[in-house]
Order: C-alpha cells, then sequence, then structure tokens
C-alpha cells in the first residue's frame, strides 16, 4: 500500500470513529425516552476479583427495584434497570458506563470498586449523568464532580471504630503490623485512615507490608510480620486475597485480634478463610438489627428470597442506591413529566433532587451533602463468628 | 528475615510456578508454539479437584446447585482433577492445534487459537458455576497439621506438599522422557518431527501425549494451588499463565529441568524482595528475566534451537 493511500484510509478511519464515537455522546437534544419504563443503568462488578461484591450487590439492586415496582414504579410508570457487568478493572467499568450513558439512562448506579470509580466516574461527570455509589468508600469520590455522590460512608468515618472497639476487647494491645494492596485504591486509602487510627491510640505499627490485588501466596509478607511479634494486624484488602491471607496467617501461627476494613465486609469470605475467617473485626455501615420500618421492609424481602439469610452490608447499600434514585425520579416526576423531557436537563435535575432530598432506608435515616457524600447517623461493629462446620458464618454486631 | 524462612517461602512458590511451566514445555517441545489454553487448564483442574471431593456449585451459573453424588478424599479427588483436565488439553489440541498443523499454518495461528480457546474455556466455567470464588475446605488433608516448624522457619503443609509434588512429578517426568519407549519417541518428535515420522514414530500421537501430559500436571497444579489459597474465580488461572511463560523463557524453552530451575528461580527471586517491598515483586522477577535473558538469551538450560534446511 502507497503512503498517500495509507494516508487517505487512515484519515478515512478516524473520521469514522470520531464520527461513530460522537454517536450517542450528545444527549443534550435527546428526549427522556420511557418505553419499557423509565431506565436506570448499574454497572457492577460481576466477574473478576470483585465478583464477590457485585452478586452481593445484584441481589440488593433486584430487591429494590421489585420494592419499587411493587409500590407503583415511578408515579404508574415502572423503573426499569438495566444491569451491565464491569469486570473488576477500571476499562471494564469505562465501558459500561459509556454503554449506560449512550443508551440514555438517567440515572447510573456503581460502579463496584473506587478503583473503577475514579476511572469511570469522570465519564459520567462529564456527560452530566447523576452516579450513586453504592460501595465506593475512598477518600475524594464525591469530589470528582456535581454528579458524583455516594450512598457508602467513607473509610474515614467508620475504619476507626474498629480499631476501638479491638482496643475494647483486648485493653493491652501495643504492636500493630499493617498489610494493605498498594495498587488498589481502597486500599490505600483506607489503610492511611487506619495507620492515623492507630497512631492515634499510642498504637504505631510494628511494619506496614504492602500487597497486591492479584496476590494469593503471602508466606513472605506474613513471616517478616510474625518476627515482629505483633498482637494486632490490620488488613485493607479485597475479599478473596484478604480471605487468603487470614487464612495464611492463622495457619502460620498468628493467634491475635485481626482488624479488616470495608473490603472484607462481605459473607464471601466465608469459602476463603473458612474457620479461620472466626473473630474477624469489621466496621460496619449497616447493621441487620436496625429497627426500622424501611429496615424491616429489606430484611423481610431479603430473607424471602434468600431462604432467611442476613443480608450482608453491600446488599444494603446497593439497595439504598436503588431507592435513592426511585424516590428521587417519583418527586421529579412529580414536578414535571418525565416523559420526553429533555434528557441533558433532567438529568441534572435528578442530581439536584438526589441531593435535596432525605432517605429512609436499611441504613438509617441518610441525606447527602452539597457535593454528594452521604450524611449517616449509626454505625457498627462486628465479628465474624463462623459455624462449627467452617463453611458458613455471621456477623454478630458488638454491642 | 531468617534465610531458611526466606528458601522454603521462595521454593514453594517456586514449586507452582515450576509445574505450570512443565505443561507449557511439554507443547512447546513438540510444537514450537505457547498453550495460551494452559492458564484455563490449570483453573479446571482446581474445579474439578472441588467438584469431585463433594464441593456443591454456589448459587450462580447453570450448574447452581449442583453436587455429584460421591465424594472422593482429596487425594482421590486430585488424581482424577488431573486425567480430567488432560481430556480437556486434548480437546484443546483437537480443536485449536491439530487443523493448523494439518494446514502447515503459521505456529502465530495456533497460539491466537490457543488464547481463543482460554478464553472459551475461562467464559464457559463462568457460565456454568458462577464467578464467585470456591475452597477446598481446610480439613481435606486429614489429620496432617496447618503448618509444622522447620529449623525456626514456619512452614505451612501444603506449601511443603506443593514442593515435595512438583519435585516428585519432574523425577517421574524424567525418568518416563529418558527410560520408556513413548518419552524417547516425544523427545524425538521435538528435535525433528518429520525425520521422526520417517523412522516410523507417530507424530501425532506424540503430539496427544504431550497435550495429555501436560493438562494432567497443570490439573494436579491447579487443585493443589486450590487448595493452598482457594479457587479465586474462572480467571485465577491468569496470573500463573503470564508467571509460567516468564519462568518457561528463563528456563530455556522446551527444557524440562529448565522448567522447574526456572520455577524455583523466580519464586527464590520474589522471596528474596525484602517484605516491606514485596508489592513489587513482580518488577524484580521480570527484571530478574530481562537480565538472564540478556546473559543467556536461550534461557538457563535452553539449547539451540535445531536449524531446519
Amino acid at each position: 500500500m502507497s503512503v498517500g493511500r495509507l494516508l487517505r484510509v487512515g484519515t478515512g478511519l478516524l473520521t469514522l470513529s470520531l464520527l461513530l464515537a460522537g454517536c450517542g455522546s450528545d444527549d443534550t437534544n435527546q428526549p427522556v425516552d420511557v418505553t419499557g419504563g423509565v431506565p436506570v443503568g448499574a454497572v457492577l462488578a460481576l466477574t473478576g476479583n470483585a465478583n464477590v461484591y457485585g452478586q452481593d450487590q445484584k441481589i440488593g439492586l433486584e430487591l429494590a427495584l421489585q420494592q419499587r415496582n411493587g409500590s407503583g414504579g415511578i408515579n404508574g410508570r415502572p423503573l426499569k434497570l438495566a444491569l451491565e457487568d464491569s469486570g473488576s478493572d477500571e476499562p471494564g467499568a469505562n465501558a459500561a458506563f459509556t454503554l449506560q450513558i449512550n443508551r440514555g439512562v438517567l440515572a447510573l448506579i456503581g460502579p463496584t470498586l473506587s478503583q473503577q470509580a475514579f476511572s469511570a466516574d469522570p465519564i459520567a461527570q462529564r456527560r452530566g449523568v447523576p452516579v450513586v455509589a453504592p460501595s465506593n468508600t475512598a477518600t475524594g469520590i464525591p469530589e470528582i464532580g456535581f454528579f458524583i455522590s455516594r450512598v457508602s460512608a467513607q473509610s474515614s468515618v467508620i475504619a476507626p471504630l474498629a480499631i476501638e472497639r479491638a482496643l475494647t476487647i483486648q485493653p493491652g494491645l501495643k504492636r500493630a503490623a499493617v498489610f494493605y494492596a498498594q495498587d488498589d485504591a481502597y486500599s490505600t486509602a483506607e489503610t492511611t485512615i487506619f495507620q492515623k487510627a492507630l497512631k492515634e491510640k499510642g498504637l504505631e505499627p510494628v511494619t506496614v507490608q504492602r500487597t497486591q490485588l492479584n496476590d494469593q501466596d503471602f508466606q513472605n509478607q506474613i513471616s517478616a510480620a510474625l518476627r515482629e511479634k505483633p498482637d494486632l494486624i490490620v488488613l485493607s484488602l479485597q475479599a478473596v486475597d484478604g480471605g487468603n491471607l487470614i487464612r495464611q496467617l492463622r495457619e502460620l501461627g498468628y493467634r491475635g485480634l485481626i482488624v479488616a476494613g470495608n473490603g472484607m465486609n462481605t459473607p464471601n469470605i466465608y469459602p476463603i478463610c473458612q474457620k479461620y475467617c472466626d473473630g474477624l473485626l469489621i466496621a460496619q455501615a449497616y447493621s441487620p438489627e436496625l429497627d426500622t420500618p424501611a429496615n424491616g421492609a429489606f430484611l423481610k424481602a431479603f430473607k424471602a428470597a434468600k431462604g432467611g439469610a442476613i443480608p450482608p452490608q453491600l446488599t444494603a447499600q446497593a439497595y439504598t442506591a436503588l431507592q435513592v434514585i426511585g424516590e428521587a425520579l417519583v418527586r421529579l416526576d412529580k414536578r414535571q413529566p418525565l416523559a420526553g423531557a429533555p434528557l441533558a436537563a433532567t438529568r441534572k435535575q435528578l442530581m439536584q433532587e438526589i441531593l435535596a432530598g432525605s432517605y429512609a432506608t436499611p441504613l438509617g435515616e441518610i441525606r447527602f451533602t452539597p457535593e454528594g457524600e452521604v450524611i449517616q447517623s449509626q454505625f457498627f461493629v462486628a465479628q465474624v463468628r463462623m459455624d462449627p462446620d467452617g463453611r458458613s458464618g455471621r456477623f454478630a454486631l458488638l454491642k | 528475615m531468617d534465610l531458611l524462612q526466606i528458601l522454603v517461602n521462595g521454593l514453594s512458590v517456586g514449586a507452582v510456578y515450576g509445574l505450570f511451566a512443565l505443561g507449557y514445555t511439554l507443547v512447546f517441545s513438540v510444537l514450537g508454539v505457547i498453550n495460551f489454553a494452559h492458564g484455563a487448564v490449570f483453573t479446571l483442574g482446581a474445579y474439578f479437584t472441588y467438584l469431585l471431593i463433594g464441593g456443591a456449585v454456589g448459587a450462580n451459573g447453570l450448574l447452581a446447585g449442583f453436587q455429584l453424588p460421591f465424594a472422593l478424599p482429596f487425594w482421590g479427588a486430585l488424581p482424577l482433577a488431573g486425567l480430567g483436565a488432560a481430556l480437556v488439553a486434548l480437546l484443546v489440541e483437537r480443536v485449536a492445534f491439530r487443523p493448523l498443523r494439518r494446514r502447515r499454518a503459521d505456529p502465530l495461528l495456533a497460539l491466537i487459537t490457543s488464547l481463543g480457546a482460554g478464553v472459551i474455556l475461562v467464559n464457559l466455567i463462568q457460565l456454568l458455576v458462577g464467578a464467585e470464588s470456591y475452597a477446598i475446605p481446610t480439613g481435606a488433608l486429614g489429620g496432617l497439621p496447618a503448618s509444622f516448624s522447620l529449623l525456626g522457619a514456619r512452614v505451612r503443609t501444603v506449601q511443603a506438599l506443593l514442593l515435595g509434588i512438583a519435585v516428585l512429578l519432574l523425577a517421574l517426568l524424567t525418568l518416563w522422557l529418558e527410560g520408556s519407549r513413548n518419552g524417547k519417541g516425544l523427545q524425538a518428535v521435538a528435535e525433528d518431527a518429520e525425520t521422526a515420522q520417517l523412522l516410523g514414530i507417530d507424530s501425532t500421537a506424540m503430539v496427544r501425549l504431550a497435550f495429555g501430559l501436560s493438562g494432567f500436571l497443570a490439573g494436579v497444579a491447579g487443585g493443589l494451588v486450590g487448595l493452598s489459597v482457594s479457587i479465586a474465580g474462572p480467571y485465577f488461572g491468569i496470573g500463573y499463565g503470564l508467571k509460567g511463560l516468564a519462568v518457561l523463557v528463563l528456563g530455556g524453552l522446551g527444557s524440562v529441568p529448565g522448567a522447574v530451575l526456572g520455577g524455583l528461580i523466580v519464586g527464590l527471586a520474589e522471596a528474596f524482595v525484602p517484605a516491606d517491598w514485596s508489592g513489587y515483586k513482580d518488577a524484580v522477577s521480570y527484571g530478574f528475566l530481562f537480565l538472564v535473558l540478556l546473559l543467556r538469551p536461550r534461557g538457563l538450560l535452553g539449547r539451540p534451537l535445531p536449524s531446519k534446511v
């Protein structure tokens, strides 16, 4: 092929790709399409390393959708939820966000991981699409922009509670060892908070061990940490790597207290660390024992769907995210009907509506700051109690 | 950290890499191409082991709730899982490699078709059993302790087993290659398939044998790693696949002892990274590979490829 022809073909392809990229990216004049229901999208990690969270969240969304559509939907019109798998990485989240936005959804729930949110949320911000994050706890998520909010309280609020509780259980704690995944935004953000909390309590970490999300063997780091004779171990890891690390810690002889962060706040850790999960301390943004009508309804729906099981925090938060969007849509639609309204303007008004509201949710009463940060009043600390078979267990709330 | 503890940590991790790379090596030695579906076969070995010991499929996937009507002890399940993985490897050979070999296609095409086969297998696993993690119960080793002390170093029993089994399989494989008719036939095909064919050696059968053995080794390795660190979803073989590739090149393409030596060296290189910096161990092991290849372009035990005229 001659250089000239190559240039012509290249220019043609570039033009075509720009035209294709433009398709669906200009939502300014598009009307809201309510054919089949009011469109909302969700982007969850249903595959890859973080799939354990996505599976929990999917159940929450399904229950919230049933609840919303069972009680009249959006003023008589059903809420239509499109669910996309983001995998567990940033490119997957970016692609899924773009796809959902191009579909004309009014708002997005997700992505599952903070690491993904820092990559995908700016896309929604640029395109003017409201995002309600159900599980991003890293510092700086709502600050991405006006359209980004979350119902998951940030680590700085929750993480120190577990440290405090560990000191209540064992006041003589002196030597803390810290582990975190250095290639994960959630882990690096949370460990900073954990380490600050430890120092404030006079527990300067004796060692800080860095891991990677995809690590499965931690003997090296554990051997080094155990040489320091820690009496407390603090983990900021995701469920799979964290579960493996706990199992290896216990197998290599560590018997002291273990505090874990939000990444391990899922029953999906049970099959990984099995009997060794027992005794793990985790601060919670959700309590199944919260005695409110909203939580009662959620509990009832979850138990009916899951054979009497207790819902995990991630499920409750995902349920809350869709509940918030649903209620905001109902209010907005009453003021001005959604059908046929300009999509871009409606998205902006919906974001304002989300931020203005107050919501009675399974997490308790929540509101938002003008930046989109959740305002939540009640937090808890749970300790994992494994059943004798070592395969199932529960997060027992500590009074 | 004590030198002995570092050695134990490094060798136990390196044993997994070596076992993994052995399978790569067998196929490479007879076909001259990397089988990128090897990681998926390794993953399947772990799932087969889980099912054979009586594990139930979770709530997601087409096989939700499925459980075999029997449960085997771990040591019974592991070789069977290896056989299951061997069958899958043979299927990969039949579908992704043989048609191209018959057409004398560029080996690069087989690399791509094997990559495709691997992706399809991983997606099939997810479709059937979901994406959640599974774990072989910690009590699968019966009365053995979870860990033990060795001259002051702390060793997980499962890691010691991994190392022992890797060494045992290497020894058996070497004995078989050097001392059996089929083993020699395999080496002859690896040296020169066409000449071997003229001498009456069925090269197609030898290729199948290499794939079967490679699948068996991957299946056994998958089962052992599943026991050691749980089965982190359908994609959990991918990381090992990349590391296995580095080990294969480091040890010397097509060299069986090189695969094991490369695995152990990479494991040790990672273990010698100070624990505080172990988040960077991949950079160290690949950097080490880079340095070795600068000094020995054919790897540690690689031989010059025969020139074909």
